[in-house]
């Protein structure tokens, strides 16, 4: 999802930048309040993991490998703070190393997968394993909040690319929102599978509900909250709600009904289109909610089938090995 | 490993001479020049290829490895051509998309691989990027190929036990690799930080 | 004459109960170059992260260390590491800079000493383990070899007065283990050296403990230990060839 150099346009791009600059500045700010030095080369060497795993092809269909962007796992496993850190590191590199992603749209990418996805993702893992008990609930949130990461990010994506002018919103969001529906489904699992892998192996390094890195000022999530709600107001509200049309379609039509005829099923060659152009907008939103419920009730099913019942309230792991051999 | 050929940065010739701010300078120029100029505007977009080409002459860097890292564009720049052309509301066309693209990815292939990675982070130093993200970036770069190596023999490892082709097997050989892999990354961060007070570090 | 190193009924557990050190005691005097042996898991790395104050990582009572005659507290941090220099067992964990310059230069550095200090040190290090002229490399591109080389110059540039080496010799081809050798051998430091690699003991040693289960078992001359072959071997080690062809002196 990474947008190359001349997808955007100028304001997109100072927009985007303007943002992930205050909010990684916000995140750098709270992790150097938060965390211990101890655990400052943890940061780098996350960054260093999640490309090293993102080299990791995991067989999906045919010749198609899926592989982890891994926001939501760094997160569940750092803190929100560490991760937007830690993701806007592995970018920088991918960037500027390996050409992935243009210089220009870094402040785009930054924004839609180290802050969007990251810190969207781990509000929603947050909520639910609120929710839902032991180890199970926690694979089950880091499942969904892995698959929302994706598609939120590629829903401010193709605001983006829509705002700019290169791909209409309502190809851009169909496109872009469905494809990644189905890759947020390997995120999602991909998350699960080597957040449970690492649960199992150590649990020490995963921090318990509602602990540590519980983040201590609440102005800086919440700041944080803010920055990212304010990028989707400006790359996918004023797209992605059909409601406007849609009401206005509605609106025009009782209007008409007022004046016109009492016979709904009539009307005048011009309104004739509004009707598809609401239930077009509508089936969208109906297609968003269903394939969200279907990526919820997935995430559950594989809490399920990876968590064996008498581990569900959390498992102890084999004796910890220490960490210093010898 | 040879990830993506990075001792190319480390080579001789006049352009890896020049001061990495500059190179990084004059490629941020270019790379902003050529977004922002309007598609139409067909003298810049020559001059700019005109100019690359003689650096990528300059540099000595190999032709086809130019071209192969080139390549990594085209499944974006197609996807979004397809798309493109089939919609008349689109103000920009595509193929002025692509060579913005081309232009943009050629400067950055150009400029990092005449450039050791050192001497780009001395410069994020010198421009103020925060001192925390500049050590990030430093310890990523440091450790990918390290534990990429490590992620590539225990994948080894693990394939060499493994005799079924079951996809499901497979996911699960990866995830564990992946989670060991952070288990020991995690480990040798602590080590690191260990090396770093056993040598005066505060 | 005071010991530099001087350790009394350390003991030291592991967060998860393992008892790695049940009560060590031991000294090293100026100058002299000991070697410290033991199996897998007897306590040597444990025992070394002490010697400059990485461990004990939380506040215990339990046993003394004293370098140059200074017990290692939380508040002399600073000084110990500024007189025992450890050469760490993975040189990856150690060489966390870019480049061979950088790496070398960062303990000078930490000492607050000035730019052309630094690239005086880092000059005479680099030099000293025969690396001259790698300065611009990067890390990441050396060969195990190398690796190692920098770690010792990287530590020798902070000029200690105790020097500690975990395992220094393992991974090495044999003209690396050789190399690695004779540059131990023009350092008149005083030095602890853990190691598996019981030639070297024989070679630079004149004296060698052996640590097994968190204790030491032996501590004598190196070569009568090493001859020791009940000893070596009730303690996972054995008796090195090269002494099976020498004569007892």
């Amino acid at each position: 999802m990474h947008i190359p150099d001349g997808f955007i346009d100028a304001k997109t791009a100072l927009t985007t930048a303007a943002l992930s600059v205050a909010g990684v500045g916000l995140a750098l700010r709270q992790v150097k309040r938060e965390l211990p030095p101890r655990r400052v080369p943890l940061l780098g060497l996350s960054a260093a993991f999640l490309f090293a795993a993102q080299m990791l092809n995991f067989p999906v269909a045919g010749g198609t490998s899926g592989h982890l962007l891994g926001g939501v796992l760094v997160a569940a496993l750092l803190g929100p703070a560490a991760a937007v850190v830690v993701l806007t590191t592995v970018l920088i590199v991918q960037c500027f190393l390996f050409a992935d992603g243009g210089v220009s749209a870094l402040g785009a990418n930054v924004f839609n997968m180290a802050l969007l996805g990251t810190v969207g993702g781990w509000a929603v893992f947050r909520t639910m394993s609120g929710c839902l008990p032991g180890t199970r609930g926690q694979v089950a949130a880091v499942a969904f909040a892995g698959w929302c990461s994706t598609v939120l990010a590629s829903l401010a994506c193709a605001g983006q690319l829509a705002w700019s002018g290169t791909v209409a919103w309502s190809v851009g969001f169909t496109a872009m929102a469905g494809i990644h529906m189905l890759i947020g489904l390997a995120e999602g699992v991909i998350t699960a599978l080597v957040f449970l892998a690492i649960v199992r192996m150590r649990p020490e390094l995963v921090p318990a509900n509602g602990l540590s890195p519980a983040p201590r000022r609440a102005a800086t999530v919440i700041a944080l909250g803010l920055i990212v709600c304010l990028g989707l107001a400006v790359f996918v509200a004023p797209f992605a709600c059909p409601w406007p049309d849609g009401l206005e379609a509605v609106a025009t039509k009782l209007g008409f009904e007022h004046r016109a005829s009492s016979s709904l099923l009539a009307a005048p060659a011009p309104d004739y289109q509004m009707p598809g152009i609401h239930w077009a907008g509508g089936a969208t939103a109906m297609a968003g909610v269903v394939g969200t419920l279907i990526a919820f009730g997935l995430a559950l099913l594989l809490s399920r089938a990876l968590v064996p019942k008498s581990c569900s309230s959390g498992c102890e792991s084999a004796p910890t090995r220490a960490i210093r051999a010898d | 490993m040879n990830l993506l050929g990075h001792h190319h940065a480390h080579h001789e010739s006049p352009i890896h001479r020049i001061s990495a701010f500059l190179k990084l300078g004059v490629g941020l120029a270019l790379i902003l020049g050529t977004v922002l100029m309007p598609v139409g505007c067909h003298v810049w977009f020559a001059v700019v290829a005109v100019f690359l080409a003689l650096v990528a002459w300059l540099s000595r860097l190999s032709s086809f490895f130019l071209f192969k890292r080139l390549l990594v564009l085209s499944p974006v720049v197609l996807g979004v051509a397809a798309v493109n052309a089939f919609q008349p509301s689109a103000r920009v066309s595509w193929l002025g998309i692509a060579v913005k693209s081309a232009l943009c990815l050629f400067t950055v292939i150009l400029v990092s691989n005449t450039t050791p990675f050192s001497k780009i982070l001395r410069v994020l130093k010198l421009v103020r990027v925060p001192g925390l993200l500049v050590t990030t970036i430093a310890l990523m770069h440091r450790y990918l190929f390290v534990l990429a190596g490590e992620a590539e023999r225990m994948r080894r490892a693990r394939a060499s036990r493994t005799f079924t082709r079951r996809r499901r097997v497979r996911w699960h050989t990866l995830a564990t690799v992946a989670g060991q892999l952070f288990v020991r990354a995690s480990e040798r961060a602590e080590r690191i930080y260990d090396a770093m007070c056993a040598r005066g570090w505060k | 004459m005071n010991p530099t190193i001087e350790v009394a009924n350390l003991k030291y557990r592991y967060h998860d109960g393992t008892e790695a050190l049940r009560g060590v005691s031991l000294r090293v005097a100026p100058g002299e170059c000991v070697g410290l042996l033991g199996p897998n898991g007897s306590g040597k790395s444990t025992l070394l992260l002490h010697l400059n104050g990485i461990l004990p990582d939380r506040p215990v009572a339990d046993g003394t260390v004293r370098i140059l005659g200074e017990s290692v507290t939380s508040q002399n941090l600073e000084t110990i590491r500024r007189q025992v220099g450890l050469v760490f067992q993975d040189p990856d964990d150690q060489l966390f800079c870019a480049t061979v310059q950088e790496d070398v230069a960062f303990g000078p550095q930490q000492l607050g000493l000035n730019e052309t200090e630094v690239r005086a040190r880092v000059q005479q290090a680099l030099t000293q383990v025969g690396l001259a002229g790698f300065g611009h490399r990067a890390t990441h591109h050396l060969s195990h070899g190398e690796k190692r080389r920098v770690c010792l110059a990287g530590v020798l540039a902070c000029e200690p007065t105790v020097l500690v080496l975990d395992e220094p010799t393992s991974d090495l081809d044999p003209r690396g283990r050789r190399e690695f050798k004779a540059l131990l051998r023009q350092i008149t430091a005083t030095k602890l050296i853990a190691t598996h690699d019981l030639e070297l003991v024989v070679e630079l040693c004149s004296r060698a403990i052996v640590l097994d289960h968190g204790v030491v078992v032996a501590d004598g001359p190196a070569v009568e230990l090493l001859n020791d072959e009940e000893l070596m071997l009730a303690h996972g080690l054995e008796r090195p060839h090269i002494l099976r062809h020498r004569h007892p002196h």
